[in-house]
């Protein structure tokens, strides 16, 4: 009997063979290659529902499928790692990938676009680093797809070649994020030559083995245990930074929307940017050891959970909202893991890849429904001419704001929550909790503006007013996403169980291993390592009754401001009222400038005196040494006088001093 | 029968340097040749000296071969010499010095 692990390998090699397909005979195929992706997906999303039911059944799966080298002390292999938290993300990423396909049906191909082999032979690499990076059982492996991954966002977002901006916003993703790796680099191999192992699981792990390290008080390359695991872990956190665009390596996320909006869609909802917060979830153990390094994640992720909802305020191209909101909501899942609420931040991320894809994909809907235009206020008026479009994109922004009863509002709240009972007993992580929790305000304002300006109000433009139709390669994703928006939030109703006393957490049971897992990768495991304290407002229920009053208050306020501003027949820019805070949100706080600022005034002079010495100390010792040789083999080869008679003379006159070279050295004058 | 070794010493290094001052000195590739012989012959001679001195038939084997070896090299210089008169209508050695520098 075959079981489901066998057929694993081919979750993430049914893309990669749809890419070599695509590739090779794109051109030839209907559609361009589309069907090979989506066949691949279709199968990838089946086995990967197969694993996650076997998973399911009590038995997890961690095995070293190829030895890739061997040294000493180290060896480094590919494997696959099937636990509770890997399942789930293969079916995620899966079946977003296979729905990003089937709309790209509608939105590339039925838009006469052309390079359509290219772009299926992209996503279909794309998604094939997704899963193998999802499934990876060990750091070197992960690093490796999670740089595949970057690989294929640049040649994405630069699909648009022939355009100038499409080029530089992909080098812009491409080197931001390459910088942030350039420190998980760093960190693998400083993990690797503390502990000899980067596997993520069994009791040879890189994190049982930092726990012993820690527990037996070592010093690992003169610092305690504890500092080098956070050393460590922040250089690992470098690589999720840059690919999870948090602050201050988000700038490349807003560019990336030069890209194809299902691009789009699958870079934000499950794959690139998932992959930094899934591999914080994945060597979880490893940053539960390092209150430090938990402490700087909640803090980057509450700070980058507010700073990119106010900027996402003030933007009039609806991928631009999305994309601020997408960077926030990362922030909210770093916000969650930093505090330890292992099971919030997956459940959110879940979410998030559910709604924020039904988004994008609902965006990439409107922009054909109005002859690519992106602009907000060139819309309006689109509800009745689109429902289906209209009440998914609802769904979706219903979740995303976090309102009862859409699946985001479970998540948030959950995540929110967490960050509540440490931030009790240690008032530091308050701060992280207000700065998300009045992000929530912010959500629920910008989301709901989109919205409002999207589809109420009187059409603006001739566009609008007659719109282009959609078929049903875009309404199926988007019926199929708008659903899980909506109950997706079942799986972990946390507040309700807690009310009722009901048992329904079941993504918590299911992380926790109740249906199996690894040994050490539960999320009783991770809570038991999290040294932060809880408390709690009275009890428990009214400590969570007061959080999600709180938030969902929050949520309802900003869009009931975006309500009374933008829900009328001819909605004017109010964002002009805030004056000069309004440029600066529009500039992005300026952050693209200082970055600009740093290269230029710190990295090209750094450059410029490298290259100096490189040019003329390396180079010059090279240069003198062949100089020299030269000049002195000019004069030297004139003893090359082609009289045989001088040869012989120097013959016998090398012969002499040879035999008084070893006469005195033998010692027959002393 | 008794003499020393030491003479037949003396005279292949005698020999030998009569053959090194005929090649540093002369021009003539006929000449070249000769002394080039007198220097193999000085190496015989010490060869078969000490083969008597050791009482080992090693050294006279060798020198045997050398002779041999000899003739195919004058076989082959005399070559060279025909060709290189052929080519200057001389024997003399430093007029052809193109492979120089």
């Amino acid at each position: 009997m075959a079981t489901a692990f066998e057929f694993a390998p081919a979750i993430a090699l049914f893309p990669l063979a749809a890419f070599v397909i695509a590739l090779v005979f794109g051109d030839y195929m209907p559609k361009k290659g589309a069907f090979a992706g989506i066949f691949a997906t279709a199968g990838s999303l089946l086995l990967s529902l197969w694993v996650l039911a076997t998973v399911a059944g009590g038995e997890p799966y961690n095995e070293q499928l190829y030895q890739w080298a061997i040294g000493d002390q180290i060896g480094f292999h590919f494997g696959i790692l099937l636990d509770p938290l890997s399942a789930l993300m293969l079916v995620i990423v899966s079946l977003i990938a296979l729905l990003v396909h089937i709309f790209s049906l509608g939105y590339m191909n039925a838009e006469g676009e052309t390079g359509l082999r290219r772009y299926y032979a992209e996503l279909g690499l794309f998604t094939f680093s997704m899963l193998a990076f999802v499934f990876a059982d060990n750091l070197l492996m992960a690093f490796m797809f999670f740089e595949l991954v970057g690989l294929c966002s640049y040649l994405l977002i630069g699909f648009w070649f022939r355009t100038e901006s499409a080029p530089s916003a992909a080098k812009k993703a491409f080197l931001v994020t390459r910088f942030g790796d350039y420190f998980f680099l760093v960190g693998v191999v400083a993990i690797a030559a503390t502990f000899g192992t980067l596997s993520f699981a069994g009791t040879e792990s890189f994190p049982t083995a930092a726990e012993a390290a820690i527990d037996n008080g070592e010093t690992l390359f003169g610092f305690d245990a504890e500092t080098w695991v956070t050393i460590t872990g922040l250089l690992v956190l470098g690589g999720v930074i840059g690919k999870s665009a948090q602050f201050p390596l988000h700038t490349w996320l807003p560019d990336a929307m030069e890209g194809p909006t299902t691009v789009s869609a699958l870079i934000h909802a499950a794959t690139m940017v998932a992959a930094g917060v899934y591999l914080v979830a994945r060597m979880f153990g490893f940053y539960a050891q390092s209150p430090t390094a938990l402490s700087i994640i909640a803090f980057v992720g509450g700070f980058t959970a507010l700073f990119a909802a106010t900027m996402g305020v003030v933007k009039d191209d609806i991928k631009q909202v999305l994309a601020y909101s997408t960077i926030s909501q990362y922030g909210y899942m770093m916000l969650g893991l930093g505090v330890g609420g292992y099971v919030a931040g997956v459940f959110h991320l879940m979410n998030h890849a559910f709604f924020k894809a039904l988004l994008f994909l609902g965006a990439g809907a409107v922009i054909i429904l109005m002859h690519h235009e992106q602009d907000m206020w060139k819309m309006g008026g689109l509800k009745d001419k689109a429902p289906v479009a209209y009440y998914t994109f609802l769904s979706g922004a219903l979740a995303l704001a976090g309102i009862v009863p859409f699946s985001g509002f479970w998540s948030k709240d959950e995540v929110l929550f967490d960050a509540l009972i440490v931030g009790l007993e240690q008032p530091l992580f308050l701060a992280a909790y207000a700065m998300g929790l009045i992000g929530v305000f912010f959500t629920g304002f910008y989301t709901f503006r989109m919205v409002f300006l999207t589809f109420h109000g009187e059409p603006r433009t001739d566009a609008a007013r007659d719109p282009h139709p959609i078929g049903w390669s875009v309404k199926v994703p988007l019926i199929v996403l708008g659903v899980l928006a909506l109950v997706a939030g079942v799986v972990n109703l946390a507040p309700i169980g807690k009310l009722t006393g009901a048992e329904i957490t079941f993504l918590e049971f299911w992380l926790d291993g109740e249906y199996g897992a690894i040994e050490g990768l539960t999320y009783h495991a991770y809570h038991e390592a999290v040294p932060f304290a809880e408390g709690y407002i009275g009890t428990e229920t009214v400590t969570m009754l007061v959080g999600a009053g709180l938030s969902l208050g929050l949520a309802l306020a900003g869009a009931g401001l975006a309500y009374s501003l933008y829900n009328v027949p001819e909605p004017v820019p109010h964002t002009e009222k805030l004056g000069s805070v309004r440029t600066l949100l529009r500039s992005n706080y300026y952050q693209d400038e200082y970055q600009v600022w740093l290269a230029e005034g710190l990295t090209l002079p750094l450059a410029r005196a490298a290259d100096r010495f490189d040019q003329g100390v390396i180079d010059g010792v090279v240069n003198g040494v062949s100089s020299v040789s030269l000049f002195g083999s000019g004069w030297i080869k004139r003893i090359q006088t082609g009289v045989v008679t001088n040869y012989a003379a120097l013959l016998v006159l090398g012969f002499i001093a040879l035999l008084v070279v070893l006469g005195l050295h033998g010692g027959w004058f002393a | 029968m008794s003499v020393p070794v030491d003479y037949y010493v003396l005279l292949s290094m005698a020999l030998f340097c009569i053959g090194l001052f005929g090649i540093l000195t002369r021009r003539n590739a006929l000449m070249f040749l000769m002394s080039v012989e007198i220097m193999l012959n000085a190496a015989n001679v010490n060869l078969i000296a000490f083969a008597f001195y050791h009482g080992n038939l090693t050294g006279q084997v060798f020198a045997l071969f050398t002779m041999a070896l000899a003739a195919a090299e004058v076989a082959v210089g005399l070559g060279i010499i025909l060709v290189l008169y052929r080519n200057f209508r001389d024997v003399d050695v430093t007029v052809p010095s193109a492979m120089r520098w």
